[in-house]
């Protein structure tokens, strides 16, 4: 009778299996180990980007996946193919769709991450390494996005493959192995679609996983860096921790992200342009919106030539890249407060409105071609 | 530094023992112990924070405040707190050095006589490198198949001469070329290239009074386009970065050449008139049949390049 005074609730099946496993895995201490990580000053909604990347990534995984079931990476049947997938398929219009805003939305939410680690001074001491793993993650991003729009096989396509692998091809002494390399030839063909499509499917993913894998893990290490203002008292006083208002913001992000991407794909779905050939017709090359800048960049006089082309598609964004990865390690000054780092500032908006006014002449330069 | 008090050190007040350590609360931004917290020897825990630590001794914690203080301190709230294996703070064990001693295991038995520990090492590295190094070269060479190809040095008919109406004008002539590649049944790919019927002026500029040789991979001539021969074919693709380019209407140049990539622009004779390309148009081999039938070899140049490089 003493032990009925107990409220001793039997446990039910599922808390078994859960005690069962943690027995084994540790897994309630795992779990704590993830969600009480203390966010310095407390969560907010610049934070978010980091999460909904990973969360984009692993949609366009899951919808990669899907588009491989009918998608088929030959010269004579890849266009028909993700014809196929936009007209036949139940739903193929919408997955494809989604994929190719998927990766518009990746490469907006990558610039707004290294925007927000860079105002926030977040890559100085001692996140020297996150930094440099995340730059090598915005290469991949950028990677995947070239590989990827190939792999429809239509003139746009072509031509944005076509001249990437010119660009690559002025890289001194390697350049032409490289760009041989990637076309599996002297010109554009099956076997060029082949390797972007091993590129695309195999390795970019394992390269990313890897690298933002690492990524997290020695942010894990190193810790949140937390608000560039505000006395430790301050700071300590408004840190919470990752779960649940961090998680709660982040899971809104990614619902905002995710209805955009479903808006995107529902009122611009992906149309194919004509099946690639090497005769462009009336069609004016252009590459993805996001190496626009690029391209117009590409038609000014200083880039003329042979050496001039080199400048300014291999030296100039290898040099800005350098800089990039260089700059921990340059800028040594531990003042994180952006509003105290008047070259950081400066040449953050000066990147942004370059690239905007690139993008933006090239877009007007549109109306002139037609 | 000032020793870190360690679990389980006595408690000692200005006027007597109080107790023993049993938590230290560490500050999760500083890394530094805050407080000890004190068993009262049976009349529950007090949080005592650092600023009463007088010294800190092996085995004993001094403080600088008599007992009756201590005791008057709030009972210890374990809620408020969780321990450091159920949170995520980085580099904490590094600073915090709470542990009563060391933790020792036995070294087995085995081990101890082991003495070339780095020649075992090496010799792990040296067989994982000839694993590695015969597979090496065959993954190059296997990804590396079709890079290199030999020249085709065919001719190929596109059309005929009849549809060009008027001198130095640019013409679009569309053609299909059969292509084989690796396992892939033979296909056609369309192609272009712009011909022009030249005044002697455009010639002269085309060819510079010199007639123009072609050659295959092993330098070997086959084929000559002679200066005086009044049709002219340039390859479908631009030498800047290899789009295809149109015969444009142009606002102040007239009629031209233009690519519409980088707005690279040539005169009917191929020269650069403006835009980035760093050469001219590449004239291809071409023969008119007296029946005005047209035909080509079909080569590629390299874009991008101050000289001709050819690739197909």
């Amino acid at each position: 009778m003493e032990h009925s005074s107990i409220p001793s609730t039997q446990p039910t099946a599922i808390e078994k299996v859960i005690a069962f496993i943690d027995e084994r895995v540790g897994l309630k201490q795992m779990q704590a180990k993830m969600l009480n990580e203390p966010v310095p000053g407390g969560s907010r909604w610049a934070y978010v980007f980091g999460s909904v990347l990973l969360f984009i990534f692993i949609m366009q995984a899951l919808t990669g996946i899907l588009l491989m079931f009918y998608y088929v990476p030959t010269a004579d049947h890849a266009y028909a193919s993700t014809q196929y997938i936009i007209h036949d398929v139940d739903y193929g219009w919408f997955l494809l769709s989604y994929h190719f805003w998927g990766s518009t939305a990746m490469v907006v939410c990558v610039f707004a991450h290294m925007s927000q680690v860079f105002l926030w001074g977040a890559y100085k001491s001692p996140r020297e390494m996150i930094w440099l793993v995340g730059l090598a993650l915005f290469g991949i991003v950028m990677g995947f996005g070239f590989t990827g729009y190939l792999l429809p096989w239509d003139q746009r396509a072509y031509w944005a493959t076509t001249v990437g692998v010119e660009i690559m091809d002025k890289t001194p002494l390697l350049g032409d192995f490289m760009a041989r390399f990637l076309k599996g030839g002297p010109t554009p063909g099956q076997m060029t679609l082949s390797r972007f499509f091993v590129i695309h499917v195999m390795i970019l993913p394992a390269a990313l996983m890897g690298l933002a894998g690492l990524h997290l893990f020695l942010f894990r290490a190193a810790g949140p860096a937390g608000p560039f203002r505000g006395t430790p008292e301050e700071i300590k006083a408004k840190t919470d921790y990752f779960f649940p208002r961090q998680i709660w913001k982040d899971i809104v992000g990614m619902a905002v992200v995710f209805a955009s991407i479903c808006a995107l794909a529902f009122w611009e779905p992906v149309v194919l342009l004509e099946e690639a050939t090497p005769d462009p017709g009336d069609y004016h090359p252009e590459p993805e919106w996001y190496f626009l800048f690029l391209f117009q960049l590409l038609r000014l006089k200083i880039f003329a030539g042979e050496f001039g082309q080199f400048l300014g598609a291999i030296a100039l964004p290898g040099a800005f890249m350098a800089l990039l990865a260089a700059l921990p390690f340059i800028d040594r000054d531990p003042e994180r407060n952006i509003f105290k780092r008047p070259v950081a500032l400066i040449g953050w908006i000066v990147v942004m409105v370059t690239i905007l006014l690139f993008t933006v002449s090239a877009i007007i330069n549109r109306e002139f071609l037609d | 530094m000032t020793m870190q008090p360690k679990l389980k050190s006595r408690v000692r007040c200005t006027d007597r023992e109080i107790g023993e350590v049993t938590k230290v609360v560490v500050d999760p931004l500083s890394h530094e112990i805050s407080h000890i917290v004190v068993s009262m020897n049976g009349s529950g825990e007090r949080q005592v924070a650092m600023g009463h630590v007088q010294a800190v001794t092996d085995s004993l914690v001094e403080l600088r405040a008599p007992s009756s203080d201590i005791l008057a301190l709030p009972p210890f709230k374990r809620d408020d707190y969780v321990t450091t294996h159920e949170v995520e703070i980085a580099h904490l064990e590094e600073k915090v050095h709470v542990t009563p001693g060391e933790v020792l295991v036995p070294f087995p038995e085995l081990e101890k006589s082991v003495k070339r520990r780095t020649f075992f090492m090496n010799f792990t590295h040296a067989i994982g490198f000839l694993i590695g190094l015969p597979i090496a070269f065959p993954i190059l060479r296997y990804l590396m198949k079709p890079m290199y190809q030999p020249f085709d040095n065919g001719w190929l008919k596109i059309g005929n001469v009849g549809k060009i109406k008027q001198d130095d004008i640019g013409v679009q002539f569309k053609y299909k070329k059969k292509v084989k590649e690796a396992y892939m049944p033979e296909s056609e790919i369309e192609k272009n290239v712009w011909i022009l019927k030249a005044t002697p002026a455009v010639l002269e500029k085309v060819y510079q009074g010199k007639d123009m040789e072609f050659r295959d991979a092993a330098g070997k001539t086959v084929w000559t386009n002679k200066k005086d021969m009044p049709y002219v074919a340039f390859s479908g693709k631009c030498p800047h970065l290899g789009c295809g380019y149109k015969w444009r209407q142009h606002k102040v140049l007239g009629q031209v050449f233009l690519c519409p990539c980088h707005l690279s622009i040539y005169d009917a004779a191929g020269k650069v008139l403006d835009g980035p390309a760093p050469r001219p148009l590449d004239a291809l081999p071409i023969k008119v049949s007296a029946g005005g039938d047209v035909e080509i070899i079909d080569m590629e140049f390299k874009a991008g390049t101050k000289s001709q490089i050819r690739i197909i």
